[in-house]
């Protein structure tokens, strides 16, 4: 018996047997069997025992109501979909239909209907069943720390945000190698950096700094393992902070074309400006050190180096034109 | 399996044929592909025939319907962009089809269904009523124990019973 089972299995896909439902035309198999199989009832055909007596088959058991049929209507739903499993008509007491209807007909009913069992179902996620899981996991929730309440205090005590993804998929396999990467943020301001530093560790760090938010951001995924990635982004920042801090010799030689943000003292707007005045200034007055340092002293002269600066470092905008009409205005008493 | 043939003109008279507009192989090859045929608009059909015979619901769908009136048959977290394992699943999920197939001889009234959970391997089939509850019961077990120990992980097999095949239509 073992070994016919066998030789079946082993050659399921060659034998043409009309009783099973093979596609003669394509020469593949459909894993069901065809329609025209009697379904044994009763006693028939039964095979021949070779004189040890007639072989009386068991009455074939009807089957009995589906459980539908016996459903209180206040029954708990919790117990008959514990957990996640596939649709069962005679579990479901609602008559569901689904499927493309028959012209002229209506979709099939849910008794042997496939595409019930296809898609996945949520019947054990009722309100009732996700209160019974919400009061199971309750003793081991603790409390939200009393001194973290607010996300600024979050950002004082914790300056170091780190982030790193898990993934759960089908199979047998837990690794999945995207689970190695790990991004470190940490803001500028809550680092100690003065004014050099923080100018040198923006220019180090370069494309991973955000200007609006001031968030420094490291991605590490070179190294096989999130450890060792996180390791690798923690050193990254010791050496970045201790770099900022460091003056190198060659540092000196930073000329106006390296400086991040515009600075009025000794630029050509300054020059412009000053000799514009000298020269609309009643003659006479000379044109001496001291006479410079006072036209800088003048408050529309200051006005006007404000709005220089913002319009240079900030853009232009709406505001900052009208500022430097204004500034301009003062300065020649239009 | 593709066999690509290409013989390349002499230019000479490449150029004189240049003006003739029924070729297309002016750069100067022509090029002849042979594939096995697929046989894409046969491909798990049942043809109409005289009207007698019964089919279901999944048979009577044509492939280009999955998606818009059939479901899928397997379901599974590697199939979706940047997951990889689709082709370990696949295999897997052909040799349950053909296994369970050979164990429940004769008692599947329609396809296998077969979800992963995690970890998990569920197997959801729908069975005529041709064998003895126990022998029933000790094919799923067998069936279970056995693919489990196969692919190291665990396996349900959820079986539901009718006394016949669910008829669609008739084509």
């Amino acid at each position: 018996m073992a070994s016919r089972t066998s030789k079946t299995f082993l050659s399921l896909g060659r034998i043409n047997i009309p009783l099973l439902g093979f596609n003669k035309s394509s020469g593949k198999a459909t894993y069901a069997t065809a329609l025209s199989i009697n379904s044994s009832s009763g006693n028939e055909g039964l095979p021949d025992r070779g004189g040890r007596g007639p072989f009386v088959r068991r009455p074939r058991r009807e089957a009995g109501e589906p459980r539908t049929g016996k459903m209180p209507v206040d029954q708990d739903w919790t117990a008959v979909y514990p957990s996640a499993a596939p649709f069962r008509p005679g579990s479901v007491p609602l008559p569901v239909r689904m499927g493309y209807p028959v012209k002229g007909g209506i979709p099939p009913e849910k008794k042997g209907n496939l595409e019930l069992i296809k898609i996945p179902n949520f019947l054990h996620l009722t309100p009732a069943a996700i209160k019974k899981h919400c009061e199971a996991l309750k003793p081991f929730c603790t409390e939200w720390p009393s001194a973290l309440e607010t996300d600024t205090k979050c950002d004082e005590h914790f300056p170091i945000k780190l982030e790193s993804k898990e993934y759960v998929s089908a199979g047998p396999s837990l690794r999945n190698p995207s689970a190695r990467i790990v991004h470190l943020r940490v803001k500028l301001s809550s680092l100690n950096l003065d004014d050099h530093a923080r100018k040198k560790m923006i220019k180090l760090i370069g494309e991973r700094y955000c200007k609006n938010t001031d968030v420094l951001t490291i991605k590490t995924d070179s190294c096989p393992l999130r450890q060792q990635n996180y390791d690798y982004a923690m050193y990254l920042l010791t050496v970045l902070y201790h770099e900022s801090w460091k003056t190198e010799a060659w540092e000196a030689e930073k000329t106006v074309a390296d400086m991040e943000d515009y600075s009025w003292e000794d630029s050509p707007s300054q020059k412009n400006i000053l000799d514009v005045l000298l020269r609309m200034k009643v003659a006479g007055e000379g044109d001496g050190e001291e006479v410079r340092q006072q036209l800088l002293g003048r408050k529309d002269v200051q006005d006007y180096k404000d709005s220089v600066t913002r319009l240079k470092n900030e853009g232009e905008s709406e505001s900052s034109m009208l500022q430097y009409k204004e500034a301009v205005k003062k300065v020649f008493n239009m | 399996m593709a066999a690509s043939l290409s013989s390349i003109r002499n230019v000479r008279v490449l150029s004189a044929l240049a003006w003739s507009s029924s070729l297309c192989s002016i750069s100067g090859s022509r090029g002849l592909h042979v594939t096995v045929s697929c046989c894409k608009n046969r491909a798990a059909r049942i043809r109409v025939g005289k009207g007698d015979k019964p089919v279901t619901y999944e048979q009577a769908h044509h492939p280009h319907h999955i998606g818009h009136r059939k479901g899928w048959l397997s379901q599974h977290t590697n199939n979706l962009k940047g997951e990889d394992g689709a082709a370990e699943r696949t295999v897997e999920d052909v040799f349950i089809r053909k296994f369970t197939f050979g164990t429940f001889h004769g008692c599947l009234a329609n396809e296998i269904v077969i979800k992963r959970r995690g970890n998990l391997l569920n197997v959801c089939a729908v069975m005529l009523q041709k064998l003895p509850p126990q022998k029933f019961y000790f094919l799923i077990g067998y069936t279970e124990s056995l693919l489990s120990h196969f692919y190291k992980c665990p396996v349900k097999l959820e079986i539901q019973t009718l006394q016949d095949k669910i008829v669609y239509k008739y084509l």
